[in-house]
């Protein structure tokens, strides 16, 4: 027990907290009486700097080698300390996109709860402790309540927020009382030592205890991720929220949810995984466990989620519905080999992470200059805004998974590793056809947002100016778009690399 | 000894059951702190003294407070058990149901790890030592989450003219 | 005084049960009310019999002097708490907007 070398591990994130704290304290003290958008501009870049500072601390930490603290509650490995630089990055990107216009007039506290809400995901990303998880997820939740809240005085917002907490409410209380029974049945709190009873209790993977601890967090983390049936706040706090906090909702807190549900499942509770395979021909093999509840979430998701992306109107519930449908195409990749498995989901929620980030900054660059956010409001904004399509293209293709983007590839590892499983049985071949139908739908709404930006008749209005804080990073996320999709066996690679030396 | 816990453990469901029927919200709060009252009873039943005393001054001292004083800010008089929406009723009903059945079974057809209870310290020097060694991280964020919820709570609830 | 010595001590089976019957009133509470702040309430309460089932872990654990029942339920309760104030700070701020605390007045996102 080391209080020094925790505080050397934990680096990054007290620089993170300190930006927090300078960034609310300078708002209130220094800056009061300046305009709001001076205001904002400045206290953006106060975050970007502490984000910066962080990822600096965090690339000087790859070279140190792995730690692992009080069993598992801090666990410091070249796959997590990746994750944190991601998860600086997308909130790096946020930023940049609330730089323009502020969100309200509280900038300071905006900021503060970016940060406070990208402090919970690093440490979900980097925790391999049920109490850890828990505590981060909800220090994560908390501030994104607040986030999507943020302009309480609009309605939408408002409404949105109270979806979204009275879901998030219910499913804190589903996983803390799933956690509880994951304790009793297995006497401890890190996955590695839960991994451990299976080895010795052979009938621990079928202790009824145990499988419904696991239902239960398997709730909890259902509705971080946005899976049918727990998805029913997503389009309406996406809806309600400002834009570029939409984004971050949809990118960093499903990067880090799936982060922490991947190792609680693969690390943790592995051997208590069941089966929910269908064998040529057509018979069903079921064993109690969470396969077939995965097996289940990820087939309504992908079915409910781009059906119901078809009937929608609002470009953001669009995207909501989308993330919804994404999140069961990841889950299908739960079933393969372990390694394989993994190596997919973690390609594959980068690339969606980012994708969707910059589908949001579309929508936020935008909305405000058509008149709403929804989708005939981008009639013809070609015209207006000719950069920004081509970027909204690239994204909307690489979401719906065509061939030389990102997108296709992070789908083909996905359903490539969901075939690899059960020993060449194929018998989650459903899920695969299902997953590949369901995209093949999808074309037909990301191609019909693409129509209304590029075909129908124009609305009125001269050319529309982007400040440079929007289209820089959405240019950026369209080259690694672009540069993942000619050379996806880079990011493979490294990965795979990560996942060696973990 | 035995008989405490059949009457705290029937008693809260009781008062549980009271608090979700209840039409009067300041009627369930108050029947919410009984409930708060009696799980504090089995928790010094199960030797968690700490815990018990917690559990009174958090639940029944500040979140009930807290309860109250919104209801009293935004005078809600009372509110009907969804009448018109039957579907919604039966939902709660027979998930309500089906859970505490299920889980009945369950838990009596299972062998659970049950070493038998014995002496061990039940003080909080134990809990102490542990929240500032190995659960020290856990309780640093914590902190930070109480002060994200601070913030939050502030911003959220402050009046704002257009 | 017979009768009372005959009863049957609690065990860990109970407790569970109890705190699955207290979890179960809860969540009805939370999907048969209109009003949030009772549906608030019904999640307090199946936050508490999260922690009744960690303490009732703890106390039947082979090895109880490993106190992380206990911890997990110290975390539980004063999560419980800081959740309470964030909702009900949403609760004053929907409430501005719609003049009550009903779910279905609040309908105006759809789709």
């Amino acid at each position: 027990m080391n209080y020094t070398s925790l505080f050397g591990y934990l680096l990054g994130e007290v620089v993170l907290t300190a930006a927090a704290f300078v960034i609310l304290i300078a708002d209130v003290m220094c800056h009061r009486k300046d305009d709001v958008g001076a205001r904002n501009q400045r206290m953006a870049w106060w975050t970007l700097t502490g984000l910066f500072l962080a990822a600096v601390v965090y690339a000087i930490q790859f070279a140190q080698g792995n730690a692992n603290f009080a069993d598992g509650t801090l666990v410091i490995n070249p796959l997590n300390l990746f994750f944190k630089e991601v998860i600086l990055v997308i909130t790096a990107i946020t930023v940049f996109f609330s730089m323009e216009e502020p969100v309200s007039k509280h900038v300071g506290e905006y900021y503060a709860m970016i940060l406070f809400a990208a402090i919970g995901m690093a440490f979900l990303v980097t925790s391999e402790n049920l109490l850890m998880i828990f505590v981060s997820i909800e220090l994560l939740s908390l501030s994104l309540y607040a986030l999507v809240g943020f302009q309480k005085q609009i309605l939408r917002s408002a409404e949105g927020a109270m979806k979204y907490f009275a879901f998030g409410a219910v499913s804190a209380a589903f996983l803390l009382f799933g956690l509880s029974y994951i304790y009793g049945a297995t006497n401890s709190l890190s996955l590695p030592a839960i991994a451990e009873t299976f080895k010795g209790d052979p009938l621990m993977a079928r202790s009824p205890v145990l499988l419904i601890g696991i239902l239960f967090t398997l709730v909890g983390f259902g509705f971080k991720i946005a899976v049918v049936p727990f998805h029913l706040w997503a389009p309406d706090a996406y809806e309600g929220a400002a834009a570029p906090v939409a984004g971050f909702v949809a990118s960093g807190s499903k990067v880090a949810s799936f982060v922490a549900l991947t190792k609680f499942l693969l690390l943790g509770v592995a051997p208590a995984a069941g089966a929910a395979t269908i064998s040529f021909p057509f018979t069903p093999h079921f064993t109690p466990g969470w396969a077939p509840v995965i097996a289940l979430m990820a087939f309504i998701s992908m079915v409910w989620g781009n059906l119901a992306a078809i009937t929608q109107t609002n470009l953001k519930r669009l995207l909501a519905y989308s993330s919804v449908a994404h999140a069961g195409y990841i889950l299908v990749a739960l079933f393969g080999a372990k390694a394989w498995g993994q190596t997919a989901i973690y390609f594959y929620i980068i690339v969606y992470a980012l994708t969707n980030l910059g589908a949001f900054g579309v929508v936020t660059a935008l909305a405000n200059k058509v008149g709403g956010d929804d989708i005939r409001c981008f009639a013809g904004v070609w015209r207006r805004a000719p950069g920004l399509t081509v970027l909204m293209m690239i994204f909307m293709l690489s979401l719906a998974g065509i061939p030389p983007l990102a997108g296709f590839f992070g789908k083909f590892y996905l359903f490539a590793a969901g075939l690899a499983a059960d020993q060449m049985q194929l018998g989650y071949l459903w899920l695969v056809i299902t997953a590949i139908l369901m995209s093949a739908v999808s074309f037909y709404y990301y191609l019909q947002v693409l129509r209304v930006f590029y075909v129908n008749p124009a609305s009125r209005g001269g050319p529309i100016s982007i400040c440079p804080c929007q289209r820089w990073p959405m240019t950026v996320i369209a080259l690694i778009i672009f540069l993942i999709g000619w050379y996806p066996t880079a990011l493979l690679d490294w990965i795979q690399g990560f996942l060696q030396r973990v | 000894m035995n008989l405490l816990f059949y009457i705290f453990s029937g008693l809260m469901l009781l008062c549980a059951a009271l608090v979700v029927a209840n039409r009067h919200p300041v009627t369930s709060a108050m029947l919410l702190i009984l409930v708060f009252f009696f799980m504090a009873g089995l928790f010094v039943l199960l030797e968690a003294f700490f815990l018990a005393v917690i559990q009174v001054l958090v639940y029944a001292g500040a979140v009930m407070v807290l309860f109250l004083f919104v209801m009293m800010l935004l005078d809600i008089r009372s509110s009907q058990i969804r009448r018109q929406n039957a579907p919604a009723m039966l939902a709660g009903l027979s998930v309500g149901f089906a859970f505490w059945v299920e889980f009945w079974l369950i838990l009596r057809h299972s062998a659970l790890p049950v070493g038998a209870p014995m002496n061990f310290d039940a003080g909080i020097r134990p809990i102490g030592k542990l929240l500032f060694s190995e659960f020290v991280l856990p309780f640093e964020i914590t902190s930070l989450l109480l002060l994200a919820a601070l913030v939050g709570v502030v911003l959220l609830s402050q009046k704002e003219t257009r | 005084m017979m009768v009372l010595a005959e009863i049957a001590p609690p065990t860990l089976g109970l407790y569970l049960g109890f705190g699955a019957l207290f979890f179960g009133v809860g969540l009805a509470g939370v999907l048969m009310r209109r009003n949030v702040i009772i549906i608030l309430i019904g999640v307090e309460m199946m936050m508490n019999a999260a922690n009744l089932n960690f303490l009732a872990f703890w106390h039947y654990n082979p090895n109880p002097s490993a106190v992380m029942g206990q911890m997990f339920a110290i975390f539980g309760i004063t999560i419980a708490g800081a959740e309470a104030a964030v909702g009900l700070a949403l609760v004053i701020a929907v409430y501005r907007h719609f003049r009550g605390v009903n779910v279905d007045q609040m309908n105006v996102l759809k789709g």
